[in-house]
């Protein structure tokens, strides 16, 4: 409800009337304060990474010298694919379950709000612990892979998804699951059946986000999948690499034809996270039931 | 309880500028985009003549990081492999000597780059056993520096430790204008680019200060120094030379490969014999010939005697487990590092490196063969 | 609640399902299932808390108090003290909210009361857009074109403040665009979305009533805004601060490009730094021994403090939520 306050003419002293005017102005130079660097990031993502931005460079294996220039990031787009692929595997079914435990079962029971707690903090936990920790726990037993990567990226995402997963059966009416219970359904059943289905846009459309935060990430993958130049498909077995790492290597190098691999690299990421969101947006707000 | 269904326009009102907005950027994207085709190729590869014995196709991965100082080598060795044994897949990550040595160590890769030696008292820690220093190439370390009117720089031991100690930390300082008469130098500051993390690079660097230029180098040698405040730090050899290229006024030491591949401009150093050398691959090779080889194959380069001799010229070595535990992966490095300490060799001045003298190449193949493969 | 009239008796009820102990056996299982997934998050926190603090603990032990006081990192001696980190780690998180917050309450302002109806959706795109951005990216853009774009910048503001006393020593030059300021640059780019987002939450909370009263009484939009808005968001927007702080402490990757990697305690805000999380990113792929462990304990220190800080703020948040 926008409400325009009558302002009538000599109603309003000049020095109050300038002081509105002055916030006001102020209002409008902040929102110009954020989109002009966000233009300034987006013109050169656009310019410099769809210079380089062909199907090619997503699919040729990446240049095994940083001097050398041509396409592509093909390994690091499989990569980024898989590995954020296998966290989402983890993270989602584990953080709906756990979301499910703490409202449908614990309720207000202090377990419940220990979980919830919990999961707070793990949700402030720097992306450089949870990769420094998988190194710790699993690298130098195992070796680096794609698996490890994923795990510490599952570990990232749990937190957004038990969250963004409670927000959603929170929402669930109650009549829905009353109503279940009244036919005779035991809980789990009414779970599974009424309440996850009626929440579900909302839990999908959090584990999207988690997913696009996730797959722009880089710190939990520094110590944990290594570099290859090629794809590898195997995410068990071997280093592996992703566009976030990619870029992060290439930033700190002068050559040319790495710089221009990295702006791709960036745009492709780009690409991707705004779509997941996009995709997430519109599945919150399409089918959410109110 | 009560649903709305939206009206079913109105439903899609909301999707159509964002969805129009991102079909317009990947198709601008896309039809933007171009091959860049011009890759380069170092020249002379294939064309030399093969000194390595037919081997039969191996099929491994070999995983390994290390220093960034031969990572331009590795990388050109590593493509030209590949022709050799289409099987096998080098990965090098870089990272700096540290990184090759701690991880080595820890058992996550299958052989180290690194320039600088490992500590006696760091052997035992080594998970698998003993290790191996077989020596690929040489370079020199040039001092390069960000002046654009200032063709040839030209500066002495004394004077480089304590730019790099920050007591001179202007251009035109007496001391540098000393050195180089008749040209003028700005009165901007000095900017110290070094590296951030754990290099080999680093290591031969301050060992030469120490040794050239003792009573003035104070912070000692390491694979990680104090370095005074108000400097900057890059990551790897090419994160020096990136804060150089892009700061006027700034000096950093960075491999030769890098420096040219950079463009940047490098400084003369007077080496012990008086005179002043440029970094060339020449002035690298008449430093190597001097240097006495222990029986480990680590050697020291560094402030040779000789009258063509570059002081800061840096050896480089793979490190590698003697007693391997993966057949294939045995093979497999065997077979990498002979190709080399053979082709290598010859393709190493394409991407400016000097190749080692023929004594030590052979002691350095010898060395390779002495690796043991299981289950032969 | 609907209510059902009806004039034909309802038609029987299918009868309850048999309340065998096969069905009630999956029904727990069920429940323990989603019991155990609840119990990994204590449980991985848990680990990570262990294994971090067992790791770190041979570096602060052997530190002792010197860990957190000293200012000197050394590990060629092996001396580590991370005072001149946390000193970075906080400067940059402070420029970054110094920059952030002012812009981001103006753009919840015009979000929840300043803007035309037309032009709400695409602003809020807009913040959407600077959320989707990754920090790599960030990073990247800040180290190949900010860094040497705004060199020149910053010459002009060291020569603009150079006569005057304090600012000269803020903003001494000269500088080669990496440093503190330039990391709270990108820093606050990154946590504008956040706190535009709970602030506006916060705003939109301000019941109509309350606004009208003071449009009722004459107000302009801005008396409106300071009347009605501001005291009733305030400890809001205290929250939403804070938890922008928090992320910009733990923010690694776009931080480490941009920051200069030099670790010192400097007032010149143009000079280069290091901070906790950059320096574990820069160094701990070749440490071992003592200093793999004094890096892990930075990790440690950066999770306590980050802690404290996300749960001052939820505390806060939540205390407001009270107020209505």
């Amino acid at each position: 409800m926008s409400l325009q306050p009558a302002v009538l003419g000599s109603g309003i002293s000049r020095g109050r009337r300038a002081r509105n005017r002055a916030a006001v102005v102020l209002v409008y130079l902040a929102v110009v304060a954020a989109a002009v660097p966000l233009g300034f990031v987006m013109a050169y993502l656009i310019e410099q990474g769809g210079r380089v931005l062909t199907f090619n460079f997503l699919t040729r294996d990446i240049p095994v010298s940083a001097r050398t220039r041509g396409p592509g990031m093909g390994p690091a787009v499989v990569g980024t694919l898989l590995i954020t692929g296998a966290a989402t595997a983890m993270a989602v079914p584990l953080g709906v379950l756990a979301a499910v435990y703490v409202n449908e079962y614990g309720k207000k029971n202090r377990l419940a709000a220990v979980i919830r707690f919990l999961a707070d903090v793990m949700a402030g936990v720097p992306s450089i612990v949870m990769g420094l920790f998988i190194y710790t726990v699993w690298v130098l037993r195992f070796g680096f892979s794609g698996f490890a990567g994923a795990l510490a990226l599952g570990c990232l995402m749990l937190p957004i998804v038990i969250r963004s997963s409670e927000t959603a059966l929170l929402l669930v009416p109650n009549d829905l699951r009353e109503a279940s219970t009244a036919l005779g359904a035991r809980p789990s059943r009414t779970i599974l059946t009424v309440v996850i289905p009626a929440a579900l846009p909302g839990i999908v459309s959090g584990a999207l986000l988690a997913v696009a935060r996730a797959a722009g990430e880089t710190a939990p993958l520094l110590f944990t999948i290594g570099v290859v130049t090629t794809t590898n498909l195997n995410l068990f077995d071997g280093t592996n690499t992703a566009l976030s790492t990619q870029i992060f290597g290439n930033a700190t190098q002068p050559f040319p034809g790495g710089i221009s691999r990295a702006w791709g690299a960036a745009l492709t990421l780009v690409l991707l996270v705004f779509v997941l969101t996009a995709i997430a947006r519109v599945i919150a707000r399409r089918f959410t039931v109110r | 309880m009560t649903t709305h269904e939206p009206h079913p326009r109105r439903r899609f009102a909301g999707l159509a500028s964002p969805v129009a907005a991102l079909v317009a950027l990947a198709m601008v994207a896309t039809a933007c985009g171009t091959d860049e085709t011009d890759e380069a190729t170092p020249d002379g590869a294939g064309q030399n003549t093969v000194t390595t014995v037919r081997e039969d196709p191996i099929n491994a991965t070999l995983n390994a990081s290390g220093a960034t100082f031969p990572k331009a080598f590795y990388d050109m060795a590593i493509d030209a492999y590949r022709r050799v044994q289409p099987g096998v897949t080098v990965n090098y990550a870089g990272g700096g000597s540290g990184q090759g040595r701690n991880q080595l160590r820890d058992g996550v890769v299958d052989f180290a780059g690194s320039d600088g030696i490992v500590r006696e008292e760091d052997k035992a820690s080594y998970r698998g056993g003993e290790f191996l220093y077989v020596p690929t190439v040489a370079a020199p370390i040039t001092i390069s520096y960000n002046l654009p009117d200032v063709r040839d720089l030209q500066l002495d031991a004394d004077t480089i430790a304590r730019i790099f100690q920050r007591q001179i930390t202007k251009w035109d300082h007496p001391t540098i204008t000393a050195l180089n008469a008749g040209v003028r130098l700005p009165s901007s500051d000095i900017t110290v680019a070094h590296r951030s993390d754990g290099s080999g690079t680093t290591e031969q660097f301050t060992r030469y200060l120490d040794a050239a230029a003792p009573g003035v180098w104070t912070l000692r040698f390491g694979s990680t120094v104090e370095w005074p405040s108000g400097t900057q730090a890059g990551n790897g050899n090419q994160g020096v030379a990136q804060i150089v290229r892009s700061t006027a006024g700034a000096v950093g030491y960075v491999d030769l490969s890098d420096a040219l591949a950079v463009g940047l401009q490098v400084a003369r150093v007077k080496n012990k014999a008086g005179r002043l050398v440029g970094p060339t691959l020449e002035a690298a090779s008449a430093a190597l010939a001097g240097a006495r080889v222990n029986a480990d194959l680590t050697y020291n380069p560094l402030n040779a005697d000789g009258a063509d001799a570059y002081p800061i010229t840096a050896p480089t070595w793979i490190l590698v487990y003697k007693n391997q535990t993966d057949r294939n992966k045995a093979l497999a490095v065997k077979s990498f590092l002979r190709f080399v300490l053979t082709t290598g060799q010859t393709l190493a001045r394409d991407v400016d490196y000097a190749a080692l003298a023929p004594s030590l190449q052979e002691r350095a193949l010898a060395q390779v063969e002495s690796i043991v493969v299981p289950g032969a | 609640m609907s209510t059902l009239t009806t004039t034909e008796p309802p038609p029987p009820l299918a009868p309850p399902p048999a309340l065998g102990r096969r069905s009630s056996l999956g029904d727990r299982a069920f429940r323990v299932g989603a019991l155990a997934c609840g119990l990994t998050v204590l449980a991985i926190l848990a680990l990570i808390a262990v294994a971090t603090t067992r790791e770190a603990w041979p570096a602060v032990s052997d530190q002792g108090l010197s860990f957190f006081t000293s200012r000197r990192w050394a590990p060629s001696v092996e001396i580590y003290g991370s005072l001149a980190f946390v000193y970075g780690t906080m400067v940059t998180a402070l420029i970054g909210l110094a920059l952030a917050v002012p812009v981001s309450v103006g753009i919840a302002l015009f979000l929840s009361d300043v803007a035309p109806r037309r032009l709400r959706r695409p602003v809020g795109a807009l913040v959407d857009l600077l959320a989707a951005v990754p920090s790599v990216v960030y990073g990247f853009w800040g180290v190949t074109v900010l860094a040497p774009a705004i060199v020149p910048v910053y010459d002009l503001i060291s020569d603009l403040t150079s006569p005057i006393p304090v600012l000269s020593t803020l903003f001494a030059g000269p500088s080669t665009g990496r440093g503190l300021f330039t990391a709270g640059i990108i820093l606050a780019l990154m946590i504008t979305p956040i706190i535009t987002s709970i602030t506006r939450e916060v705003f939109d909370t301000v019941p109509g009533a309350q606004k009208e009263a003071a449009y009722a009484l004459g107000a302009t939009r801005w008396e409106m805004i300071r009347a009605a808005i501001f005291p009733h968001s305030r400890a809001g927007m205290v929250g939403a601060v804070m938890l922008g702080l928090g992320r910009a402490m733990g923010e690694t990757i776009a931080a480490a490009l941009v920051i200069g990697s030099s670790p010192q305690i400097t007032a010149n805000l143009f000079a280069s730094g290091d901070s906790m999380a950059a320096v574990i990113a820069n160094q701990f792929g070749e440490a071992g021994g003592l200093h793999r462990s004094a890096l892990i304990g930075l990790g440690v220190q950066l999770f306590l403090l980050t802690i404290v800080v996300n749960m001052a703020a939820r505390v806060i948040v939540a205390r407001s939520g009270k107020y209505r």
